[in-house]
């Protein structure tokens, strides 16, 4: 029988996945950049409600929050309908959102508009595209995740003066409109989605049972990894053969057996420490700026600064990433990568003046870069592909808290001693400490994954005496039986040619 | 008190007197006083001075501002007069603000006293400028300073003018030149300019003017049906009263919101902010408005710009956008079923290439199995 059906050919790396490429930019980047867009509106907002500038920033917080709450039901979403339905409904819940938000009356109608409907359509943007980079990349993921996160920056340098334009052109009712429209451009990012059926692994009793498995269930989107440094595919071996209970139920729509996994946690700490000291700095940049005495227009000069960098540090990062020296550490350039955001934040009080800050915008701008196009590829490499759909939502629920507590926490430092320097340094204490923690844990897993590598291994060659024993037995057995059992192998190999058939 | 004025003084007093002597404008009674009659004549002039302002000036004022623009080291001692020139009258940088408001307060209730000093270049050309902004009664003292290393310079001419008109009482020092004004009215506001005229001509310009009301340079955007809120601000110095007026081609009409209170609605979250509410919003809305400040010496004015747009405007860039959605949509999915037809076709054929060698190869395998069975 052909040996080479159970070697799978793995995620295209290429091909239509640069299309995917390019729907990922737009949808990861309507989704950091709106919420920050926006706030051209606020002072107007403001004075037409006769609110408070803390009532309106809200709506900021809570489009925040909903984005990166309602991550574990972006997660379930596409673990049953697959990436691109669930783009094109948020796409579309998206632009409703901002079309009623066009026509409210009163401030609570635009929390619920622009807050809860336009936040989870931006989450349920966010989390598919994420995904289905992992699905078709592999050996040219860093570069694609790179690629697909500096949508962020791009869209916000578009979006800022964009704003600007439809606001002294139509109002702010007018732009909320148009806005609407813009964001169903997510639709046809949603569209170039196309749904990737990867085919199963290399060893032969898991094709069997991956066979059956994909047959009974509806999931119809799985890849396993076969050339990653961790070791997913033993994992998920010893879970199929766990037998079928409501927990693997549950961890069908969302794999709460995440929490055991090791990678996954130590992934989880670190960021969730890590996100209590990201936002704060970028938040109070032109603040402090100001209060050091510099005009308006250079302050808000550095912010765009910071934007370009991160525009061009994002891609490139990504080949750094992809490079042979770092893919297979590449979790310890991330802990460096975030150890040097800490730096950055920690030196910037002794920058002077406004040479000093622009020095100090490039660098974060590069370490800020450099996180980002990071942030999920760490995530797929430690947990894999298949399940990094539900990670992916768990930790976004889990950060959510950290990020809403951030700049706040700043905010009352720089109250309380009426500096912005304790803000600074508590932000790049909390960053250097998270790189540290993530940094020397890494290090513990890497180890600890080369010992059950080593394990497996062995494992494998008991195994394989034991089975070609047995081979040669059955053998000899199904010689001497009918044919029928012979042609049982080439039927299901024939099945698996024929998924790999229909999908594309 | 004067009393505890003048002792708090003692050596500064008789060095005034001397300068009393120097300059002219002085009545030759005025040589003679003692320190006890020059003080006594202090709290005589500054109780005149209190009468005078509190017939003009019906508000109460209680804030006093010195400012000196730029602060010499040596403060030089003036000698003002007033402007009926017959009191002297005692008042110079070289009394702390502190002692100053210890005298007003005790005498006066409403008087604010303002310096400004300007530092004058030796060569001609640049003409200086300062901006000055006054909201009540002041008593202004304008100086024109010469810097120490041109005191070379002989010869030298000092008239100040506002306007065309020439201003005669001018204090004088070494090295500057000083006038003093009591601004009661919009009448006393405009420009001071005090001119050197040595062997080139130096100046220097002193804008007295009220407070800038500050507006808004961008239109406010809005929608017919919608309502509109327009915001004016006056930063630092609180009006009396706030106007709004609409501008109809020339004529200014005056906004009274208990008149059409459905349609307009103004009320103040603060004294120095107005805020005015435009219900209803149709076409004619659409246009130019004014927020007037009634400060106590004259009258500020805000602009303001209301656009009043129909639905349809933004409507057909949205339908448009729109538009380019679905298309794109379209275009992709099409796309996407067409390769699909072409990979599904080339597949079928693989397909069935490969179904054809499976079957060959049981064939070869039945073959193989029943010659095995048979060798058996």
């Amino acid at each position: 029988p052909p040996a080479n059906v159970g070697r799978a050919p793995g995620p295209p790396d290429g091909g239509w996945g640069w299309v995917v490429v390019v729907g990922a930019f737009i949808s990861i980047g309507f989704a950091y950049a709106f919420p920050k867009g926006i706030a051209i509106f606020f002072k107007e907002i403001q004075d037409f409600f006769g609110t408070s500038y803390g009532e309106i920033a809200w709506v900021s917080s809570i489009t925040l929050a909903t984005t990166y709450g309602a991550g574990p039901i972006s997660s379930i979403l596409v673990n049953r309908y697959g990436s691109r339905p669930v783009v094109i409904f948020g796409g579309l819940l998206c632009g409703i959102g901002m079309i009623s938000a066009a026509f409210c009356t009163s401030i609570l109608q635009l929390y619920i508009c622009v807050g809860f409907i336009t936040g989870f359509g931006l989450a349920l943007n966010l989390q598919p595209s994420v995904i289905i980079i992992g699905k078709y990349f592999l050996k040219r993921r860093p570069i694609a995740n790179g690629l697909a996160m500096a949508g962020s920056p791009v869209m916000l340098c578009t979006l800022a003066p964009l704003n600007q334009f439809l606001f002294d052109n139509f109002g702010w009712r007018g732009s909320f409109l148009i806005l609407g429209a813009i964001l169903l451009n997510c639709c046809v990012a949603g569209a170039l989605f196309r749904p990737i059926r990867a085919v199963p692994a290399s060893v032969k009793p898991q094709v069997t049972e991956e066979g059956k498995d994909a047959l009974k269930k509806e999931v119809t989107e799985e890849a396993m990894e076969m050339s990653s440094p961790t070791n997913v595919p033993m994992e998920n071996k010893t879970e199929e053969e766990g037998g079928k209970d409501c927990c693997e139920k549950i961890n069908q729509y969302l794999d709460f057996s995440l929490f055991k996994h090791r990678g996954f946690l130590i992934y989880l700490i670190g960021n969730v420490l890590m996100f209590l000291g990201f936002f704060a700095p970028i938040v109070f940049l032109a603040p402090y700026a100001k209060h050091i005495g510099i005009d308006e227009y250079s302050a808000a000069f550095l912010l765009s600064i910071l934007a370009i960098v991160d525009m061009i540090a994002r891609p490139t990062t990504g080949i750094i990433a992809n490079s042979k020296w770092v893919r297979p550490r590449i979790q310890y350039f991330f802990s460096f990568s975030i150890a040097f955001n800490g730096t950055c934040h920690l030196l910037c009080p002794l920058a002077s003046g406004y040479t000093g800050l622009v020095v100090y915008s490039i660098f974060f701008g590069l370490a800020f870069g450099m996180v980002c196009a990071m942030l999920f590829e760490t995530l797929m490499d430690l947990v894999g592909a298949a399940r990094f759909t539900s990670a992916v939502g768990l930790v976004t629920i889990a950060e959510c808290c950290t990020i809403l507590l951030g700049p706040p926490i700043g905010g009352t430092l720089i109250d309380t001693f009426g500096d912005y320097k304790y803000m600074f340094i508590k932000c790049g204490a909390v960053m250097v400490l998270a790189g540290t923690f993530l940094f020397i844990m890494n290090y513990y897993n890497y180890r600890m994954l080369a010992k059950e590598e080593k394990e497996r291994k062995a494992k494998e060659e008991d195994l394989k005496s034991v089975r070609t024993e047995n081979e040669g037995r059955n053998n000899w057995n199904r010689e001497t039986a009918q044919d029928g059992p012979e042609l049982e192998p080439l039927r299901e190999e024939q099945e698996g040619l024929k998924k790999e058939v229909n999908g594309t | 008190m004067p009393a505890a004025f003048s002792a708090k003084r003692p050596g500064r007093l008789p060095r005034l007197l001397l300068l009393c002597l120097c300059l002219s404008g002085g009545s030759p009674a005025d040589a003679t006083m003692t320190t006890q009659d020059a003080s006594q004549s202090l709290a005589s002039s500054l109780t005149k001075m209190q009468a005078g302002l509190t017939e003009s000036s019906p508000e109460p004022m209680t804030t006093i501002q010195t400012a000196n623009w730029p602060t010499q080291g040596s403060p030089s001692d003036h000698l003002t007069l007033g402007h009926n020139g017959s009191t002297p009258a005692l008042l110079g940088p070289d009394l702390t603000t502190q002692e100053f408001k210890q005298a007003t307060k005790e005498n006066m209730s409403n008087v604010t006293f303002v310096e400004y000093e300007v530092l004058l270049p030796g060569v001609s050309g640049t003409s200086m400028e300062k901006n000055i902004t006054l909201d009540s009664a002041t008593i202004i003292e304008l100086s024109c300073r010469l810097d120490n290393k041109y005191s070379h310079l002989k010869s030298l001419q000092v008239t100040w003018k506002r306007g065309n008109e020439t201003i005669r009482h001018i204090d004088k020092t070494e090295n500057s030149w000083s006038i003093q004004l009591k601004i009661l009215d919009s009448s006393k506001l405009g420009n001071y300019r005090c001119i050197l005229k040595g062997e080139e001509e130096i100046s220097a310009i002193f804008y007295l003017q009220v407070p800038k009301i500050e507006g808004k340079e961008k239109p406010i955007v809005s929608y017919e049906g919608d309502s509109a809120i327009m915001i004016c601000k006056s930063f630092g110095y609180t009006p009396i009263a706030w106007t709004w007026y609409k501008i109809n081609g020339s004529e200014q009409i005056a906004i009274n919101d208990s008149l059409v209170a459905d349609k307009y609605v103004i009320n103040s979250v603060s004294a120095n902010v107005t805020h005015l509410k435009i219900l209803k919003l149709t076409k004619e809305d659409d246009g130019v408005y004014w927020c007037e400040a009634a400060f106590e010496l004259g009258r500020s004015k805000g602009n303001l710009k209301l656009k009043v747009l129909s639905l349809m405007v933004p409507l057909k860039p949205f339908l448009a956008i729109v538009a380019e959605v679905v298309i794109l949509v379209t275009i992709v999915f099409l796309y996407e079923m067409y390769s699909k037809k072409k990979e599904k076709c080339a597949e079928d054929e693989k397909e069935f290439d490969q179904v054809e060698q499976l079957k060959s190869e049981e064939s070869n395998g039945l073959e193989n199995s029943s010659a095995r069975n048979r060798k058996i």
